[in-house]
């Protein structure tokens, strides 16, 4: 292991000088948790003169589910997690990714080792015993795992049937772009059309490799999403809900025998109205059906709109002519019905990667597509991981395993990856890890470690890592353990001109880098500051929306069907507080304060994410709803729990927001902005507004209008943006 | 990327080689590689990169930018634009003919002419009603095209259709291809604006200005009638003017110490002239939205003071002014179902038109005399007509007609349209396009030609397919109506 990064609390570092306890504490709980340390565990820190203060302090960290939080989110990331199906226009919901993400959330917290981890999630179907019914949790689990191969844009349920074979194979070779990032770091997608023309991939390694998964997608026999999902519904809860939807029928009846009397009453009106002569013909035009009707029946009808017309669906148009109230009173019988259905037990469902009986019999052959295009399919392949890599490391990957329900294919697959000598599956996780702890990996180039790719800049120190982690049975705590109390990791972000002259872009790590948070740490680490955040953990997602602006906000859509305002709020309860990993990921509907931050795009997966620094960014942070709310929590927060002396008021804002102390200049020219912001108020006092249903108002003292303003300044200042 | 095998310099090598100074060049920098709203500046493998600078089209264009009127609910043909001498004459009567309703209740079959005269104006002799002056009195320079066409008769589905080209939302509109295409002549503006209606959104709402599938920083920007006019750009109220200032100024401070601790972290420089930008956007656009310094004669044009078209004509005025510093698609949108007139069109016809007519003329009109006219295509029209029949059948006071979307009639000018004529026409009773049809692909095809763009060519590639505005629906330019 080069000296550079060699962990050694023992050993004097080498140039330059580490990070203090502050700026460590502050690097290291948002590396591991995402959220900024509290004033008590600054002070625990601080007043912690132990030799091992540091290695409890990560342990603690570690233990924390925040830390599954934020770790979790890096491995959906590449996973490509959204709570949508993408693809089409209509990008419809996809109620229950959720179960994946909770089962990537739990299972960093708990931390399964990382080869179970990947495993299941490419082939926990065939870990679990058939049929997939009345599971118990660790079944659930591990069925749940394989949305990981369910996570890609997925338009087969709305495309056109000419459309479908575009559609369904855009989703395998999405898939298969998932995989190939996630596993090898490589980009095999080029080489579905073509030789890979820089890293050695022929062609039909791409087919071989499509082939160990064919078998769960069969493109001939497709299932659409909502058919890929298991139910968890046991059979007495189904027969609890075949009763009460037996009940809801009985109402269902009597509201269409009244329909019925409303249309009979509603044609006797519009008949009275026509010439006496024209009722009867036109009472049975009505009345025949159809098809069957006459074509003077058809002139008359055509000649009386109203009457022909009349229909179930249109009977609410005729209250407003004869001013009854019919839509309201059928209103009452579905109201009732849905009334007695919610007592149905709910169906919880889990989106699973699964092999159909008759697929795992008789797996459906791969076929090498002449330029990509599925309508041309050439040679017939066997299933296999890549050529370059089964030089080094047989794969043996069977076609099919009679004795078995499934194909055993994936299983095989997922056997070999993680059998610890695969040449690329640990270095690309370990690299991954890296690139997070420093902003930067070995191999920078995080998804792409072929011929394209960057080249390591510590290729020993990737290798070291990589059999490390396997010898410590692929932990990811015990990762983050060796990574976080490194002397690299530990050193300060400080340039020295020397240094700067030979490495200015510090490949070589002679300091830390200084990194901008990530858009769900910057919105969750204000919800920590201004006390608001809502630790729930889990569950169906935060919905989004879009405001009257076209904002995209948390917050439940009330607008009508034509996407009108209606003027409904619907409270969240709290639930707007919740981390940002809990808010719907909508393909078309990114939280707007998360997108500008460079939330990435899952088409299909995120390798790297982008770290721009645009004037949008600045207006969100200087006007936008969001930052002015959190500002006024923080402001309240603050002179709650420590009273009303700007002096005192500076200080713990400082602590809150920075984990340490203002300098004194800092303090100066805080209490001088302070009192200039409070006499600004005063003799310019703030004109009431009326405040919208859900939003927050201005505060409405001028002490406290000036102490929000000072803390939105903290919260939008480059001290908070970047960690040392 | 090792330093000892690399071939060329990162940026971050650069500028510190280079001694970045911000004052030098750091917000001509900012905006050059950054792109004013929304590019990364650390590009990743493969990520495309987007950004609102100006760009060239495929072919040389005559419209730099487009002013689009969103008449939401349907104006009436009938009674407005095209003139049916055979309806004087069935009037009261039954009509001759299939006819496609949309509220079935209050339908029949009675034909209603125009309670509208209609005179010959301009020097083409175009026959405009006399509900609009204002389009009377610019009928020279406008195209009418009397013979539009969509054929979904919801108005959901409707605008969709005029919008982004398919009768389905998920889709990006026109505004926002445009500006995906040429990006904007302005980086300190919004590329995309779209003037809401103080009285409401229309029908679908925020949905007018989506960007669909294409990247976000297509989306059209809403610009309200009160403040804060544009969410993000304006300060809240109680911050505007000092408050805000104040505060920046002390986050400036807060800044300079950090940096100050840390030399040579040219990010940290780059957040902080972010904030600068900001600032002069903000500027930018209250600057642009303030028609104080307008003179009399100019608001007077737009029906500014008279306090009837007051509103309307102080969006127009604005629109020009935005259109006139590099903005390159702004829409206008009337309060929802505005023009749908069902039932009462006797009275509420009449006024519907003139909240906008009188504004809607002086914006050409002064387009025109400022040059502008053209390089700009000013487009008047809804995502619909109306029947040649009663609707809501009890009384004159009552009357109303049901929606049409198989005949309707719009405006354009400007940008490369010719100036006085008349294009398409319905049949005698106005119900049916029936010769030189414009459907909304065709109307899509010709605006973008004029911007330069060839609308089979501009593409933006989705699950591996390239998508377009008029997806390959047909889309005819209309080379009758263009210079």
């Amino acid at each position: 292991m080069p000296s550079s990064s060699r962990s050694s609390s023992k050993r004097a570092s080498l140039s330059v000088p580490r990070a203090d306890k502050q700026t460590l504490l502050r690097r290291v709980t948002i590396d591991l948790t995402g959220l900024p340390p509290t004033p008590e565990e600054v002070a625990t820190f601080l007043a912690d003169d132990a030799p091992d203060a540091y290695e409890r302090l990560v342990d603690r960290l570690l233990a924390s589910p925040h830390y599954g939080e934020r770790w979790g989110r890096h491995w959906l990331d590449i996973a490509g997690y959204a709570d949508s199906d993408g693809y089409t226009d209509s990008d419809p919901a996809r109620l229950w990714a959720y179960r994946y993400r909770d089962y990537v959330i739990r299972s960093i917290n708990a931390d399964k080792p990382i080869d179970e981890f990947i495993r299941e999630q490419l082939a926990g179907d065939e870990m679990v015993k058939q049929p997939y019914k009345n599971l118990s949790p660790g079944d659930i689990d591990k069925l749940t795992a394989t949305a990981f191969l369910r996570m890609v844009p997925d338009g087969t349920a709305a495309a056109a049937t000419g459309e479908q074979t575009v559609a369904r194979n855009a989703v395998v070779s999405e898939t298969l772009k998932v995989v190939s990032s996630t596993l090898f770091g490589l980009t095999v997608g080029c080489a579905q059309c073509h030789d890979h023309k820089y890293d050695p991939i022929p062609q039909v390694d791409y087919y071989r490799l499509r082939a160990i998964f064919e078998p769960g997608f069969d493109l001939e026999h497709w299932r659409t999403p909502n058919a890929r999902l298991i139910s968890l519904m046991t059979d007495e809860e189904r027969a609890k809900a075949a009763a009460v939807e037996k009940e809801a029928q009985v109402v269902e009846t009597e509201r269409k025998a009244k329909e019925n009397e409303f249309i009979e009453k509603v044609l006797t009106w519009e008949l009275e109205k026509k010439p006496e002569e024209l009722r009867e013909p036109l009472r049975t035009a009505y009345r025949t059906e159809a098809k069957k009707r006459t074509p003077e029946q058809l002139k008359l009808l055509k000649e009386h709109p109203t009457i022909n017309q009349l229909s179930p669906g249109s009977l609410y148009l005729y209250d407003r002519t004869y001013g009854t109230k019919h839509q309201a009173e059928l209103k009452v019988f579905s109201d009732k019905e849905a009334e007695i259905r919610k007592r149905k037990p709910a169906e919880i469902f889990i989106p699973a990667f699964t092999e159909t009986a008759t697929a795992a019999k008789t797996p459906p052959p791969t076929f090498v597509f002449s330029r990509g295009d599925p309508q041309q399919p050439k040679d017939k392949v066997e299933p296999s991981d890549l050529t370059v890599l089964t030089t080094f490391h047989p794969s043996n990957i069977p076609d099919s395993t009679p004795a078995q329900p499934t194909t055993g294919r994936r299983l095989a697959f997922a056997m070999s990856v993680t059998d610890g000598k695969h040449p690329l599956t640990t270095r690309v996780f370990v690299n991954r890890v890296w690139h997070h702890h420093f902003g930067r990996g070995i191999v920078a180039s995080v998804g792409d470690f072929g011929h394209l790719g960057d080249k390591p800049t510590h290729p020993e120190l990737l290798d070291w890592l990589a059999s490390e982690f396997v010898a410590e049975h692929w932990s990811l705590k015990q990762l983050h353990r060796l990574i976080v109390t490194s002397t690299a990791y530990r050193q300060s972000s400080e340039h020295t001109a020397a240094q700067d002259h030979v490495d200015p872009d510090n490949y070589l790590l002679g300091r830390m880098n200084i990194q901008r948070i990530e858009a769900e740490t910057l919105r969750d680490a204000m919800l920590a500051i201004s006390g608001k955040l809502n630790p729930k953990m889990f569950g169906a997602p935060v919905p989004v929306k879009t405001d009257e602006d076209g904002q995209i906000v948390v917050g439940v859509d009330t607008t009508d069907t034509a996407g009108r305002p209606t003027g409904k709020y619907i409270p969240l309860n709290g639930d707007e507080f919740r981390r940002s990993v809990y808010i719907q990921m909508r393909r078309s509907k990114p939280l707007g304060m998360l997108e500008t931050f460079d939330l990435p795009r899952m088409e299909p997966n995120c390798e790297r994410r982008n770290a721009s620094t645009i004037a949008p960014q600045s207006l969100a942070m200087m006007n936008g709803e969001f930052t002015l709310d959190e500002a006024k929590y923080f402001a309240e927060r603050v002179t709650r729990e420590v009273g009303a002396d700007p002096t005192t008021e500076i200080k713990h804002a400082w602590l809150l927001a920075f984990g340490c102390a203002p300098t004194d200049a800092e303090l100066k020219d805080s209490i001088a902005f302070l009192a200039k912001q409070t006499a600004h108020f005063k003799t310019d006092p703030v004109k009431p507004e009326a405040v919208a249903k859900g939003k927050e108002g201005p505060p409405t003292e001028p002490a406290m209008q000036a102490l929000s303003s000072f803390c939105q300044a903290l919260l939008t200042s480059n001290e908070f943006f970047y960690v040392d | 990327m090792n330093p000892q095998n690399s071939g060329c310099l990162s940026r971050r090598h650069f500028l510190a080689t280079s001694g970045f100074h911000l004052s030098a060049f750091g917000l001509a920098y900012l905006l050059k590689q950054d792109g004013l709203l929304g590019a990364p500046d650390k590009p990743d493998l493969e990520v495309p990169h987007y950004d609102l600078l100006p760009k060239k089209p495929h072919y040389e264009p005559q419209a730099k930018a487009m002013i689009s009127m969103f008449m939401q609910g349907g104006p009436s043909q009938i009674d407005l634009f095209d003139p049916k001498p055979e309806l004087d004459k069935l009037d009261g009567k039954k009509f001759p003919g299939d006819i496609k309703y949309d509220d079935a209740a209050h339908a029949s079959t009675t034909v209603m002419a125009s309670a509208w005269k209609y005179q010959k104006h301009g020097q083409c002799g175009t026959e405009v009603s006399e509900l609009l002056p204002g389009f009377a009195s610019i009928v020279d320079d406008a195209v009418l095209l009397r013979g539009m066409q969509s054929s979904v008769n919801n108005h959901g589905q409707a605008i969709y259709a005029l919008q982004n080209g398919r009768v389905l939302g998920g889709r990006p509109t026109i505004g926002s291809w445009l500006t995906y295409a040429l990006g904007s002549e302005s980086q300190e503006l919004p590329a995309y604006v779209a003037l809401t209606d103080p009285r409401g959104l229309p029908v679908l709402g925020v949905d007018n200005w989506t960007n669909g599938w294409l990247p976000s920083i297509y989306q059209g920007t809403a610009v309200r009638s009160k403040e804060p006019r544009i969410p993000n750009l304006d300060a809240a109220p109680y911050l505007r003017g000092e408050a805000q200032d104040n505060y920046l100024g002390f986050l400036n401070q807060l800044n300079h110490e950090h940096l100050d601790r840390h030399p040579g972290e040219s990010d940290l420089e780059a957040r902080i002239a972010s904030y600068t930008l900001a600032a002069k956007l903000q500027t930018a656009a209250k600057e642009a939205l303030d028609i104080s310094k307008e003179s009399e004669s100019t608001k007077r044009l737009y029906g500014i003071d008279n306090p009837a078209t007051a509103e309307f004509g102080t969006r127009c005025l604005i629109a020009r002014r935005l259109v006139e510093r590099g903005v390159r698609f702004v829409q206008l949108f009337t309060a929802n179902q505005t023009w749908d007139h069902h039932m009462g069109i006797i009275g509420s016809l009449p006024a519907a038109c003139k909240y906008v007519d009188i504004p809607a003329a002086g914006l050409v009109k002064d387009l025109k005399q400022r040059g502008l006219l053209d390089s700009t295509i000013v487009h008047w029209g809804g995502e619909m007509g109306r029947l040649p029949v009663i609707q809501y059948d009890s009384g004159r006071a009552k009357v109303g007609r049901d929606h049409n979307t198989y005949g309707f009639s719009m405006w354009v000018a400007g940008g490369g349209f010719k100036g006085g004529m008349t294009y398409g026409e319905t049949d005698e009773f106005g119900h049916h396009a029936v010769k030189d049809i414009v459907s909304h692909h065709d109307y899509h095809a010709t605006i973008l030609h004029l911007f330069g763009l060839d609308h089979t060519k501009l593409t933006f590639t989705r699950n591996g397919t390239a998508m377009s505005l008029t997806d390959n629906q047909g889309g005819r330019l209309v080379k009758e109506i263009i210079t």
